[in-house]
C-alpha cells in the first residue's frame, strides 16, 4: 500500500491514478497510522510553500514525517511542491522554513526574457545513474509547472537537472528520499515509468 | 544539453451536458468516439463545459472531468461556467490541474487573485474570447462570446497577469470552428502584452496553421478543437510537421 499524503494541496487523484496504473494500491491520507503502515510515501503538492508548511504543521504531520522518513528510512517521493518542501527554506511569499530533509533552498526561477511560470515539457538531464531512471532515455521530457525552483547545496544528491534560464535541480536522491520538480503523474509514458521505478524499489 | 522548454500542442474538447459538442454549429459531434488511451502524444488537454445555464446537469460535466483525470496522464485544464472558489475546488478535487475562468473574472477581477492566492497561479488560466467589434478593433466578449465587455484583449490580459493569472487561453470568436487558421494579429498582440504563457485557439485546420500560430501568433501553445486532431496518428503527424518546420515540440 502506497500512501499519498493529503495536506490540502495538490492533485491527489492524478497521483493516485498513476500509482494504480503502475499496479500498486494507493491510499490518500493524512492519518499517521496509515502513513506508518504504508510501504512507501508520496508527497505531492501544487501551491505555495508557506501554505504547504502551514498545512503540515496544522495537521500535526511534521513529527510523524520526520520519524518515518529520517529515522525509519521509509522511502518517500516528493513531487513539485512536495519536493520543494523537503528543502531548508523558501523565499516564496516571504521567508519560510521547510522540512530540512535536503540541504537546499527554494528560490525564484531566474530566466530573463522567458515567461514565468515555467509551464510545459522540458528535458530531464540525468547526471547520475539511478534506479529512478531505469528504462528512461537521457534528456527525456517531463512536465514542469512552477515559478520557484530548488537549488541543492550538495551536488551529490542531485541526480537530474533541467534548464530554463538557469539550471536547477529537477531530480534528487538522498538515501531513501527521492524528489522531482516535474510531475511524473502528468508526464505520460515516461512519467509513469519513473513512478513505477520508485514504487518497485526494494 | 538540448534546447529547453518545448512549444505545446493542446487538444480542446467542448461538452454540452456531458456530450461532446462541435463548437461552431453547437451540435453533438458523433464523428468520433473518445478514446482515452489514444492520446500519448498530446501535451495537454482542455475540457470545457459549454452547457447553457439551466440546460443540463453540472454532474454530467464533472463525470467527464473525473474520467479524463483518471485515464489521461497528462495535464488537464477544465472550465466553463466557473464562478466561485467552490467551483475551483470542485474541479481541482475531481482531478483537473488547472481551472479556466472567463466571464466571472471580467465581472469580478479579484476572483483571479483570490484563486491564485489559494491554489497557486499555475492553477489559474484566464480564458479570453475576442473578435473585432463594429469599430474594427479587438474587444473581449463574455457570456458565451455574446456580450461586449469594453475591454481590449491585451489590456485585460495585462490586468489579469498582474492579478495572478498563470496563463492566458485566447480564442478568436470569428475563427472558432472555421478551419481558416488562427487570428494571429490578435494572438501576437496579446502575446506581446504579457510575460505569462499564451495558449491560442480558434481556427486550426491544417498543420501549417499550427506553425503560423507559433511563428506569427507568437504563442507558447497552440490549441485545437477539431476532433479529427485528437487521435494518436493525427497528433504525431502534426508534431512531425511542426518539427520539420523548425518548431521545437515534444515528439517520440
Amino acid at each position: 500500500m502506497i500512501a499519498i499524503l493529503n495536506y490540502g494541496l495538490g492533485n491527489l487523484r492524478s497521483v493516485a491514478g498513476a500509482v494504480r496504473k503502475a499496479g500498486f494500491e494507493p491510499v490518500i491520507t493524512s492519518d499517521p497510522v496509515i502513513l506508518e503502515q504504508a510501504e512507501k510515501l508520496i508527497i505531492p503538492g501544487v501551491g505555495a510553500f508557506g501554505d504547504g508548511m502551514r498545512n503540515l504543521r496544522q495537521l500535526g504531520l511534521i513529527d510523524t514525517l520526520n520519524r518515518l522518513v529520517l529515522e525509519a528510512g521509509k522511502p518517500v517521493l516528493g513531487i513539485c511542491l512536495g519536493c520543494q518542501l523537503m528543502a531548508n527554506d523558501s523565499v516564496e511569499f516571504g521567508h519560510h522554513q521547510g522540512l530540512g530533509w535536503i540541504d537546499a533552498s527554494v528560490v525564484k526561477i531566474n530566466a530573463p526574457g522567458q515567461r514565468i511560470p515555467h509551464v510545459g515539457w522540458n528535458n530531464l538531464s540525468q547526471l547520475k545513474q539511478n534506479l529512478l531512471f531505469e528504462g528512461i532515455p537521457q534528456d527525456e521530457l517531463f512536465y514542469y509547472v512552477h515559478s520557484f525552483c530548488i537549488q541543492c547545496k550538495n551536488p551529490d544528491i542531485v541526480i537530474g537537472e533541467c534548464e530554463y534560464g538557469q539550471r536547477f535541480s529537477a531530480a534528487i536522491n538522498a538515501g531513501s528520499i527521492y524528489a522531482t520538480q516535474f510531475h511524473p503523474e502528468k508526464s505520460q509514458r515516461y512519467g509513469l515509468k519513473l513512478l513505477e521505478n520508485f514504487l518497485t524499489l526494494a | 544539453m538540448p534546447d529547453m522548454l518545448k512549444k505545446r500542442m493542446i487538444t480542446v474538447l467542448t461538452f454540452n451536458d456531458g456530450v461532446l459538442f462541435r463548437t461552431k454549429d453547437f451540435c453533438p459531434d458523433y464523428r468520433y468516439t473518445l478514446s482515452f488511451v489514444d492520446a500519448w502524444s498530446i501535451d495537454e488537454i482542455v475540457i470545457l463545459d459549454v452547457t447553457r445555464p439551466g440546460c443540463g446537469q453540472k454532474s454530467n460535466f464533472y463525470r467527464i472531468v473525473s474520467e479524463f483525470a483518471e485515464r489521461c496522464f497528462v495535464p488537464l485544464a477544465a472550465g466553463g461556467g466557473v464562478r466561485s472558489i467552490d467551483d475551483f475546488k470542485t474541479l481541482l478535487g475531481l482531478g483537473a490541474d488547472k481551472v479556466i475562468v472567463n466571464t466571472a473574472a471580467v465581472e469580478r477581477p479579484e476572483f483571479i487573485s483570490q484563486a491564485a492566492r489559494l491554489f497557486g497561479a499555475q492553477c489559474v488560466v484566464l480564458s479570453i474570447d475576442a473578435k473585432k467589434n463594429e469599430r474594427g478593433s479587438y474587444e473581449v466578449f463574455t457570456d458565451f462570446a455574446s456580450k461586449p465587455s469594453g475591454l481590449t484583449p491585451q489590456d485585460w490580459a495585462r490586468t489579469a497577469q498582474a492579478l495572478g493569472t498563470g496563463e492566458v487561453f485566447l480564442t478568436s470568436i470569428t475563427r472558432d470552428g472555421s478551419l481558416e487558421g488562427y487570428d494571429n494579429e490578435l494572438n501576437k498582440t496579446v502575446a506581446a502584452a504579457v510575460d505569462i504563457p499564451v495558449l491560442i485557439c480558434g481556427g486550426a485546420g491544417k498543420w501549417q496553421d499550427f506553425v503560423d500560430g507559433f511563428n506569427e501568433g507568437m504563442a507558447q501553445a497552440v490549441c485545437t478543437t477539431n476532433i479529427y486532431h485528437f487521435t494518436e496518428a493525427s497528433i504525431k503527424s502534426a508534431k512531425n510537421y511542426l518539427k520539420n518546420s523548425g518548431i521545437d515540440v515534444r515528439t517520440g
